[in-house]
């Protein structure tokens, strides 16, 4: 594969990248998705490189999609969960790192829950390091593969409406979508109760719904969002069964939808609570098509980063 | 003992409502009058043409963050960085590593600091034990020990009925109690202010709110107790309102804003920079605007610093794991200066009124004023002298500014405490 001509190191987020770098991302997608489709097709481009995954709090899809997009490519991969480093032995983030570095990791991914941390890594280690979720700051990863989604099965997402239903206020994966689709022209709305879709969003540029049917209505796309009540205490709503009776989207409430409406769900599902598994397996929902397309876009931003013109 | 002259500045001493240019003559670590200066043969004259001359300022909030170890060390560093910003007195919170509820630790660390410090620090006791807003502390043996005021800074009692009986018999040993306004129940794992910037960051979870309610507590507390409450570190610009409204009413109530928050908003942690996580936090610009101007037309009596070290390790972690809290002791007037000059309404009388009188009314102490028979407390700012701060020039191994790399024109270039020089460029 010819010299890329991306210069972007590490991958942090989706607000600071160029709608440029948004498409070669893509473009590269497309031919990763290619080769995957096909044996014969497929190459080793990152044979000999060591790509350290370094999970600080629990993951599956993440985690294993960054595995299969590394090893894809014929990258060596060594996975840490926080559970097996020597972080629980009070060793700090910095200091792991460093010590990944001098092992020779040629990336590190890093999923963690304090927002920031990719940066703060990106400026002590010298090797790229790409954001697999930090916080409720941003998993830009996720964001690509989404807008990669929606763009195969709507074409161009310019002037598309696109609503986000869900916890928005603690969610990484909202925040991500909508830099990625409004950098791309689509209007985002963020729907869902007053506490975890405080008004303020209105700040970044999103429209913001507390009426499910409303929110629903004039959509070309929903992507659901996991809700965590563990996460945010009691305080913000009151129980799983109220969220579900007031924002659960099910097949009674899935005919305020205009006709071929996308569902997507970053995972993981919790079926009858955000929505009905029916309608999870519905012709409407692209979540499978979500977790195919993470492979193929890990892998792009995987070749980009370790093939960067400043690396 | 010879007689200094410092001979050709601009003299401002608010407590006499100077602002001239006029000579300062003081001698064996004591002002004293032009007469008695001009009389003796035996003088040393400093040329401070183009200088401006003040009292030596007064910190009421700044924490030593003392451990048993270092304690020697870190009173040391409180008291170069606060003389090298023309500070001659600090009152110490009582968070000293051990809490300060008890007369043993109030002696213990007055041995520290008659041992270690070049400046006057002064020691506020505790208003609950443990600063954990339970149990009052023995409020009448700290006074007797020598504290200057009651306050569980950075913490405050959230039990309401603590913290109004803990204000209503501080009214007894006439001190004032300093709160920290915050409202845990609204903010206990906040790191930043419900912001823009922060929403897009996802940080946040320390709302005004959770400051204007307990603002709120204090100037009702004060009212019904009569006691002297005065509000450290406000932040937010309805708090401003509230004291201003408070004050029309006769409220006893008195504020303090700190330089960060007069001069930054919460733009400034967009780089997850924990140098810019203070408590509390920044917050947005209209709110910035409403602190200065609160501290001109007098609603926020004064200027605190909420100097608070930490070493580079614990300091520069994740965003949300950093403790809160900054160093600003050697860029308090500089930043002050630099933020208040161009506004309307500022004079140097207000700005040294705000750091030196008014800190010194509130904690009922004779620092603040160029009387003759004062301390020699003076310090000599040079308002055209540019320079850069940098952490990397001090002794301590704290480097948790906001300002770090900043650029400031005007600095003090000497300090003078009890007549010594502690501080000289």
């Amino acid at each position: 594969m010819e010299k890329s001509n991306w210069c972007r190191k590490s991958l942090l987020g989706i607000e600071e990248l160029t709608n440029k770098e948004i498409n070669q991302v893509l473009d590269l997608s497309k031919v990763f998705k290619n080769e995957l489709s096909d044996v014969e097709k497929r190459s080793d481009h990152l044979k000999g490189k060591r790509i350290v995954n370094l999970f600080m709090e629990p993951s599956t899809r993440t985690r294993i999609a960054f595995e299969v997009a590394a090893k894809s490519l014929h990258a060596d991969v060594i996975s840490i969960a926080e559970q097996s480093s020597s972080l629980t032995k009070g060793e700090t983030l910095r200091d792991t790192a460093m010590n990944i570095q001098a092992l020779g990791a040629d990336a590190i991914v890093l999923r963690h829950s304090s927002p920031g941390s990719p940066l703060f890594l990106s400026r002590i280690v010298d090797v790229p390091i790409i954001n697999a979720g930090d916080g409720a700051h941003e998993h830009p990863s996720q964001a690509l593969l989404d807008l990669y989604t929606l763009q195969e099965k709507l074409g161009s997402v310019k002037g598309k409406k696109i609503t986000i239903l869900g916890d928005i206020l603690f969610s990484r994966v909202a925040r991500s979508n909508f830099w990625a689709l409004s950098k791309m022209g689509a209007e985002v709305t963020f729907a869902g109760p007053s506490t975890l879709v405080p008004k303020r969003f209105e700040s970044m540029g999103a429209k913001v719904s507390h009426n499910l049917k409303e929110s629903l209505s004039d959509a070309d796309a929903v992507i659901l969002l996991r809700i965590q009540h563990e996460r945010q205490s009691s305080s913000h709503f009151p129980s799983l069964a109220e969220y579900t009776k007031i924002f659960g989207l099910n097949k009674n409430r899935s005919k305020w939808l205009k006709e071929g409406a996308l569902i997507l769900h970053p995972g993981p599902i919790n079926r009858g609570v955000e929505i009905d598994s029916e309608l999870a397996d519905s012709s409407n929902s692209a979540i499978l098509d979500q977790v195919s397309n993470g492979i193929a876009v890990r892998m792009a931003i995987l070749y980009l980063c370790t093939n960067s013109t400043t690396s | 003992m010879t007689v200094k002259c410092l001979k050709g500045g601009r003299l401002i001493d608010p407590y006499n409502g100077i602002d001239e240019k006029k000579d300062l003559y003081f001698r064996n670590g004591k002002i004293v009058s032009d007469s008695e200066g001009k009389s003796t043969s035996d003088i040393e004259n400093i040329d401070v043409q183009g200088k401006i001359i003040f009292p030596g300022l007064v910190d009421l909030r700044c924490h030593l963050n003392n451990d048993s170890v270092s304690a020697g060390n870190n009173i040391l560093a409180a008291s170069t960085e606060g003389s090298a910003g023309g500070y001659t007195t600090l009152l110490a919170m009582p968070d000293l590593g051990s809490i300060a509820d008890n007369p043993a630790t109030i002696e213990f660390i007055k041995d520290k600091i008659s041992r270690n410090s070049k400046i006057r620090i002064l020691l506020s006791g505790s208003l609950t034990k443990g600063s954990k807003g339970e149990v009052l502390a023995p409020l009448g043996s700290l006074k007797d020990a020598g504290v200057v005021a009651f306050t569980d800074c950075p913490l405050t009692a959230q039990n309401n009925q603590i913290f109004t009986k803990g204000s209503e018999y501080a009214s007894m040993f006439n001190l004032p109690v300093i709160d920290l306004p915050r409202d845990l129940s609204l903010s206990r794992r906040g790191n930043a202010h419900n912001g823009p910037q922060s929403l897009k960051m996802g940080l946040g979870g320390y709302p005004r709110i959770a400051e204007e309610l307990f603002v709120q507590r204090a100037i009702s507390v004060s009212k019904i107790a009569n006691t002297r409450i005065h509000l450290t570190s406000i932040s937010s610009s309805s708090s401003v309102e509230m004291i201003r409204d408070a004050k029309l009413k006769g409220s006893l109530i008195t504020a303090d804003v700190t330089p960060h928050h007069l001069s930054l908003c919460e733009k400034s942690i967009k780089d997850f920079n924990p140098n810019f996580k203070t408590s509390p936090p920044l917050r947005e610009e209209s709110d910035r605007l409403k602190l200065v101007q609160g501290l001109l037309d007098g609603t926020i009596d004064c200027i605190a610093t909420a100097h608070e070290p930490y070493p580079e390790h614990e300091k520069n972690v994740e965003f949300d794991l950093a403790p809160t809290g900054v160093i600003g002791l050697e860029t308090a007037l500089s930043v002050c200066y630099q933020t208040l000059n161009p506004q309307n309404g500022f004079s140097w009388l207000k700005l040294i009124s705000a750091m030196s009188l008014n800190p010194s009314n509130i904690l009922n102490i004779d620092q603040g004023r160029l009387n003759i028979g004062s301390d020699a407390d003076i310090v000599i700012f040079d308002p055209d002298k540019n320079w850069i701060y940098s952490t990397n020039e001090r002794s301590s191994n704290a480097t948790n500014s906001s300002f770090e790399y900043k650029k400031f024109k005007g600095k003090i270039v000497t300090t003078f405490f009890k007549g010594s020089e502690v501080y000289c460029t």
